[in-house]
């Protein structure tokens, strides 16, 4: 039960015979009618429980973008429903208008359309639609709530996108190059072509020039069908804070970058989000789209509070792709951690495979650094100059076990990587 | 988009709802309730419980129930009342003494002296100076009675001619001396001057000059834990037994006469103010409801954490400068700027600080001394550090320009 402020005016002017007649009487009587308006409205108040919920919702949203939650609402009374609905939406979700009212006459369905604009990304939940059916007076009401549980699925934004075309051109300028620009161990055989003035002579097929009467140049085009590998860490050093953004989210895109890219570019990629256990695992197949799977499965993706188990990535890796294959592993540089955990396991992948280390660099550690206006803030510069050292010291050490190392800030760090990703297939090295 | 199956009704009735609200507020109702018997109890049982000093019902040792059942047991009637009224009606009805107990003085001289002139003997414990005033027999305090250097009361003599203090003997006892008629168990008052000049004497037990009307400086000769001590017990027994029946009269605060005869502003206000306080009451009752019903339980938020990147940074910046690190403060940040300037000069990565100083003079033309004296200076004060790491960083940019 509830009442409304209908019911406390009314009740306010209840003040005007409490003066005229003062005494017990008039009290009496005003609460008296007070307590018949509200039992009456209560009466003739259409019962929230027989009113039919359902809800709409989109498989899913992408960050920074709006959506709406759609709930019908079919009364199943033989009343008028006067009913005030409100979804119990988390906070995050952003719910812009949550209670609504609508009235439904007897019989018929009405449908409600609640905005949201998520403010994270994730599994966002809504438990419970609570309905207040109001009487005709509007001085009281019933109150209901329904358990009516709803999830929606907020993807990660992919801003990185607007860095696609241009890395997806300089992708296409590889194709028909001539091989001695580009010469390298993995580079395949495309096509003949007429030679033309510039043209390297080395790469004249003298067979074919003889068959022909005329000069013609071997093309070659850039390796196709390889393996890439991204490995996404999600344990707790992705859970710091770059800028406002978590490790976490500047690794989802620089990964989601990476595979859009490389699948393009004719490769075959797999995406292993791991700490300790496998958390998600995408593969690029034949049919299906990988963008959308990418998303649907880094959605849920949280850091876990846990150190990384990197002894166990080369046994993951092997099980995604036995074959050589570029592995990009999306992590954090910060000394100590790294020596403990990846570096020793670093030779187990470098062996097989071309191995990349992708990692977020603070950019505020070198606004740090170049503070030195007062004894605490070169202090400051002094911390921050050392954590850089460390970082590069680590650096160096993953790149004398073989690996590359891409360190850069939040958004430069999916071009960066994207960069990287196309200088090795150039090379040949995939 | 996902359409999911239709939901109706929370799977309860009315009925249910009522009862899951009864079941959730049941502690508050059980504590409702605990309240109100402990309430009830409280104040059922309070007018029983009498642990009021010199009061005939205490049993405690401050109480006086001792000497009232001696009397009651020696064939006098002791009746206890509490109001004025009762007071005057019990000593008109026959031949009575009043024992008069007012710690408080909530009686005026005028109705100590009417209670008095009705009395045949009136025994007055402790009264106040305003009270005596209308007695007209000079009865005054004189101060009161100095303790013994232990702490104890003194032991007295009677010395006078009175009955009932001859009858005692000795009493042990402190309290008030009073002046008047006949002064018994006299005590010397130090006025505080130190000399005897100043000092009067005055009795814990004086009488007017027929008898009649005494004052009892020293009450505490009454009490349970005194009236075994000395000759207490004979003084109270004979002062107060005299009659066959003895008022034993504790004044409240209801008997207490008003000076003035105020205005209440309460009968001032029209009519329709209480009713309308009531009213504007409940109307402020039914606004908390109506606003203090939400819609629905609340929703939850699972936070995430937030971890700072550069939160470790700043931790060891702390670290270095309440340690006074400047030398290893300097020494990161010169190799932190030796490190960047190999980078842009395009030294190996393994050269030593000379080389890459080397390469520094080579490329900006500098004296090679004049770098090495201000790269290789390490300060020692935070003032030094401060000057020296802004220098450095200076000197940086000059020779790689970006």
């Amino acid at each position: 039960m509830v009442i409304t402020g209908r019911l406390v005016l009314l009740a306010l002017l209840g003040v005007v015979p409490v003066i005229v007649y003062p005494g017990a009487t008039s009290i009496l009587l005003w609460a008296l009618l007070l307590a018949a308006a509200v039992g009456l409205d209560l009466a003739l108040a259409a019962s929230p429980r027989r009113v039919g919920i359902r809800r709409t919702l989109p498989d899913g949203v992408r960050l920074g973008e709006a959506c709406a939650s759609v709930v019908v609402l079919r009364n199943d009374t033989p009343r008028t429903l006067r009913a005030t609905v409100r979804e119990a939406w988390q906070p995050s979700a952003g719910a812009v208008d949550p209670e609504q009212s609508v009235v439904v006459p007897a019989g018929e369905a009405r449908r409600l359309t609640l905005r949201l604009r998520p403010k994270r990304r994730g599994i966002l939940r809504v438990e419970t639609v609570t309905v207040r059916s109001a009487g005709p007076l509007g001085m009281a009401a019933r109150q209901v709530t329904v358990p009516a549980p709803g999830v929606l699925r907020v993807l990660p934004p992919f801003n990185s996108k607007r860095h696609l075309p241009s890395k997806l051109r300089r992708l296409r300028e590889l194709d028909g190059r001539a091989a001695v620009q580009i010469r390298g161990a993995g580079t395949e055989f495309d096509s003949l072509r007429d030679y033309v003035r510039g043209d390297d002579v080395r790469s004249i097929d003298w067979r074919a020039t003889a068959r022909r009467r005329d000069t013609v140049v071997r093309t070659w085009r850039p390796e196709r069908d390889r393996r890439v590998v991204v490995v996404l860490d999600t344990s707790r050093t992705s859970a710091a804070r770059v800028l406002d953004e978590p490790r976490l989210d500047t690794g989802i895109e620089a990964a989601l970058l990476l595979s859009v890219l490389a699948e393009r570019g004719g490769d075959r990629v797999h995406f292993l989000a791991y700490d300790r256990r496998l958390r998600a695992r995408v593969d690029s197949t034949a049919k299906g789209n990988l963008l959308a799977s990418l998303v649907t499965a880094m959605a849920p993706l949280e850091a876990e509070l846990i150190e990384a188990d990197w002894s166990r990535v080369p046994a993951q890796v092997r099980a995604v792709s036995p074959h050589r294959s570029l592995v990009v592993l999306l992590t954090s540089l910060d000394a100590g951690s790294v020596e403990e955990g990846l570096l020793p396991a670093l030779p187990g992948l470098t062996e097989r495979h071309v191995v990349v280390v992708a990692s977020v660099r603070d950019p505020r550690l070198e606004e740090m650094g170049a503070d030195r206006s007062t004894a605490a803030a070169t202090f400051r510069a002094a911390a921050a100059e050392r954590s850089l050292l460390d970082r590069a010291a680590v650096a160096q050490q993953i790149r004398l076990l073989g690996a590359e190392v891409v360190d850069a800030a939040p958004a430069d760090l999916p071009p960066l990587l994207a960069d990287a990703y196309i200088r090795l297939k150039a090379t040949g090295r995939l | 988009m996902s359409s999911d199956r239709e939901v109706m009704g929370d799977g309860g009735s009315a009925l249910t709802t009522a009862r899951t609200g009864l079941r959730r507020s049941r502690p508050v109702i059980l504590g409702v309730i605990v309240l109100a018997v402990i309430l009830l109890v409280n104040l059922l049982s309070g007018p029983e419980e009498d642990s009021r000093p010199l009061s005939p019902g205490n049993a405690a040792p401050p109480g006086a129930r001792a000497v009232a059942e001696v009397l009651a047991a020696e064939g006098v009637d002791v009746e206890r009342v509490d109001s004025y009224d009762d007071a005057l009606a019990s000593l008109e009805a026959g031949p009575a003494t009043l024992f008069l107990h007012d710690p408080q003085q909530y009686l005026s001289s005028s109705q100590v002296e009417e209670l008095i002139v009705l009395a045949d003997r009136a025994v007055l414990a402790a009264p106040g100076e305003r009270q005596l005033a209308g007695l007209g027999d000079d009865f005054a305090p004189v101060g009161a009675v100095p303790l013994e250097l232990a702490g104890d009361a003194p032991t007295v003599a009677a010395g006078c001619t009175d009955g009932d203090a001859t009858a005692a003997g000795t009493l042990t006892a402190g309290g008030t001396a009073y002046s008047g008629a006949v002064e018994c168990f006299p005590v010397t008052v130090e006025d505080g001057g130190g000399d005897a000049a100043g000092d009067a004497t005055g009795g814990l037990y004086t009488t007017n000059s027929d008898g009649s009307v005494a004052v009892l400086g020293a009450p505490s000769i009454l009490s349970n834990a005194a009236v075994t001590d000395a000759g207490n017990a004979a003084l109270a027994l004979r002062a107060l037994g005299s009659s066959p029946t003895l008022v034993w009269y504790e004044p409240t605060g209801a008997d207490v006469v008003a000076t003035g005869e105020g205005i209440d502003p309460r009968t001032l206000l029209p009519p329709w103010v209480d009713p309308l306080l009531l009213w504007l009451l409940a109307c402020a009752v039914l606004a908390m409801l109506w606003r203090g019903r939400r819609m629905g339980p609340l929703a939850t938020e699972p936070l995430p954490v937030v971890v700072r990147a550069a939160e470790t940074a700043e931790g060891r910046a702390r670290l270095y400068q309440d340690s006074r690190a400047v030398g290893h403060a300097a020494a990161t940040l010169r190799a932190a700027c030796l490190a960047r300037m190999a980078r842009r000069l395009r030294v190996d990565r393994g050269a030593s600080a000379a080389e890459v100083i080397d390469a520094a003079a080579r490329h900006s033309g500098r004296p090679r001394t004049d770098l090495e004296q201000r790269l290789l200076h390490l300060p020692t004060t935070n003032h030094e550090l401060v000057l020296w790491a802004q220098d450095i960083l200076d000197l940086e940019k000059e020779i790689t320009p970006s």
